[in-house]
């Protein structure tokens, strides 16, 4: 096992750098007296992404979860900060460099019913990409996605059927047949499984492991479900309003959360296991408003280890365990 | 035991539609007893949803029911007048809903919607009303009562909604709760404080509650016993400690081992192969028959009853 262990580290190679990563959003309201507002929507992320890894990131409504897909995909420009792909600043790149960059980076969405166009084939859908990157034509174009929709278990039958034929979790085949097109390096689930029924979103989680395996991709898995966040990743990111509290290694994160909203987040998931029904250790409010977030530490309105320190001074991300860092001043354990 | 204060036996729903007639529940029953949390569990499409709504009588226009019985404390759903249904809505059986923002009127305050039903149902002024209506606030954790009052529900987070129709639905101490979905929209942290709260107020008030989710974890947080729903029929009935331990039904056990444990990392998901069936074009014999791994010649042709092995323990299967 511990050999193992150390030929992982010894391969591990960062495809992506994330960089004191900001992204403000200006807020204008009223008409004749104007008042506008700054929601900081995601606010000074840092953090790496290895190839080959899933690096999950979890959080409630507002943390900036999302936010940090889309820009991280290039569909929102950073206010601050940057993204290194591939050793290079996306902000710097050339047009034909971002061009080449977006094939390598794709999205698989969390809603199969919107992102998909009802007005054409699951042909059009999975070959699109390819005819727009001009990659491939006529036979060959007919082939490649043939292979794709193979490769995601649905049938060469299928590939004249329009989506509103086909259920939530063959909808979401489609999407990922189409995302894998470009054969790209990194894709960026958002909610990918969260609209789906339990019996199908563990068949679109073991599809996207299978795919992981076969086709070395690296995949940055967003979402607020923690149980499947867990079965998917390698290490998990958590977000509370705009800033990354902790990110560690998955077991480490499950077995030894070290910050206090950790580990009240994972305390609040319901366990299918009656016999395990216990208190939960409750989160006392609500999560504040983003234009308007809480000084110091984000979280101390609702934290019991708050102290005066808290509410002043807002505490540094940091690695204080190998491979874990946190963003607290008085981390657990 | 105790005694039931809903049955329902062998409820038959359809819908009408451009190709006629869609059964989606077919031949359900089951019982809430007095002072229990019963269960319904099943994905989409499996007809829990809208039999829920069937029991409140509030199927959209097109739906009916075609057969069956309702039963709700010796008076007979399907019997009583549109008048009297309305009476019992609200003030014996409440319901609150997934999405608490399309449940509440936008356009009046929480106050109003909230003294509206005492002033309807309980016949109180509007003074008395609004009293009560702050003294339902606080009892379901909403901070500052009396200005949520005047408050309209954009100005609310969804879990403060949430806590607003639930205060709503047990202003009039009703005898039977039914929420559908009642934590699915919220996050998880929210989600805890309210399945904490309907605990809480069940152990205070003795409602029945009848809980419809798809989830497991929510499931065995607050439920006594459970039904499971597939394809608009009750596949397996079980107190919940007795399901957990010991699931009799393929498609209950599949649930099972499909959901992702937060304590147990398992390389790969157990997955039920397939998809649910539409309703338009059910499965001959069993209707799990085509996803089961148990499946041979025998549930292709017949359709199994649902069967008791023990008083409380009941499933619709042929092969276990």
């Amino acid at each position: 096992m511990e050999v193992v262990k150390e030929k992982i580290e010894i391969e591990e190679k960062v495809i992506m750098k994330v960089r004191n990563l900001k992204k403000h959003f200006e807020i204008t309201k009223g008409y004749i007296k104007k008042q506008s507002s700054t929601v900081r929507a995601v606010d000074g992320l840092n953090f790496d992404v290895y190839e080959g890894e899933t690096l999950g990131i979890v959080g409630e409504s507002g943390c900036g979860k999302s936010t940090t897909g889309q820009l991280i995909l290039g569909l929102l420009d950073a206010t601050e900060g940057n993204i290194y792909f591939d050793s290079k600043d996306i902000a710097q790149m050339s047009q034909e460099e971002l061009r080449k960059a977006r094939r390598d980076l794709q999205v698989i969405f969390q809603d199969p019913y919107s992102s998909l166009n009802p007005r054409m084939t699951v042909e059009e859908i999975i070959g699109e990409p390819l005819v727009v990157h001009k990659i491939a034509s006529g036979e060959q174009l007919r082939k490649e996605v043939l292979e794709l929709i193979k490769l995601v278990g649905l049938g060469e039958h299928q590939l004249k059927r329009y989506p509103h034929e086909f259920s939530g979790g063959q909808r979401q085949r489609i999407g990922i047949a189409r995302a894998l097109a470009l054969r790209p390096k990194v894709i960026v689930c958002d909610e990918a499984v969260s609209a789906l029924d339990v019996s199908i979103q563990a068949q679109i989680l073991n599809l996207l492991k299978k795919l992981q395996k076969e086709l070395d991709l690296t995949y940055i898995f967003i979402a607020h479900g923690l149980p499947a966040v867990r079965h998917i990743s390698t290490r998990i990111g958590v977000m509370y309003l705009g800033r990354m509290v902790e990110l560690a290694d998955r077991d480490e994160l499950f077995v030894k959360p070290l910050h206090p909203y950790t580990h009240a987040l994972l305390d609040s998931v319901p366990i299918p296991d009656p016999k395990l029904r216990k208190t939960h250790q409750l989160i006392e409010g609500e999560i504040p408003n983003p234009s308007n977030p809480p000084s110091g530490c984000h979280f101390h309105p609702r934290c019991s280890f708050a102290t005066e320190r808290c509410k002043q001074e807002s505490p540094e991300y940091r690695e204080i365990l190998p491979r874990h860092f946190v963003a607290c001043h008085h981390p657990l354990h | 035991m105790s005694n039931p204060i809903l049955d329902i036996k062998d409820l038959r729903v359809r819908f009408k539609t451009e190709d006629g007639f869609v059964p989606t529940v077919n031949g359900v029953t089951f019982h809430v007893n007095e002072g229990e949390t019963l269960a319904i569990v099943g994905e989409s499409g499996s007809g829990k949803s809208v039999t829920s709504l069937a029991v409140m009588g509030i199927l959209p226009p097109n739906g009916e029911v075609y057969d069956g019985e309702m039963t709700f404390r010796e008076r007979d759903l399907l019997k009583i007048s549109k008048k009297e249904y309305r009476a019992l809505r609200g003030n014996e059986i409440s319901m609150i809903f997934q999405e608490p923002m399309t449940a509440l009127n936008p356009v009046f305050t929480i106050g109003y919607q909230l003294r509206e039903t005492l002033i309807l149902h309980q016949q109180l002024t509007k003074e008395a009303a609004h009293k009560k209506g702050i003294e339902m606030l606080e009892l379901v954790g909403i901070p500052d009562a009396e200005k949520v009052m005047s408050r309209f529900p954009h100005q609310l987070s969804g879990g403060m909604r949430q806590r607003v129709m639930i205060a709503m639905a047990l202003s009039c101490n009703p005898k039977l709760l039914i929420a559908d979905e009642p934590t699915t929209a919220l996050d998880v942290t929210i989600q805890a404080q309210i399945l904490t709260l309907m605990k809480n107020l069940k152990e205070k008030s003795n409602t029945s509650i009848l809980i419809i989710t798809h989830d497991l974890g929510v499931v065995a947080e607050v439920a006594d016993r459970v039904i499971v729903m597939y394809a608009g029929e009750v596949v397996e009935e079980a107190p919940v400690f007795e399901l957990f331990e010991n699931p009799k039904h393929p498609y209950t056990h599949g649930l099972m081992a499909s959901i992702p444990k937060i304590h147990d990392v398992v390389e790969n998901l157990y997955s039920i192969e397939g998809t649910v069936p539409n309703p338009t074009n059910m499965p001959k014999g069993c209707k799990f028959h085509p996803r089961c791994p148990l499946a041979d010649k025998d549930c292709m042709t017949i359709h199994p009853e649902l069967e008791y092995i023990n008083s409380t323990h009941a499933k619709r299967c042929i092969k276990v």
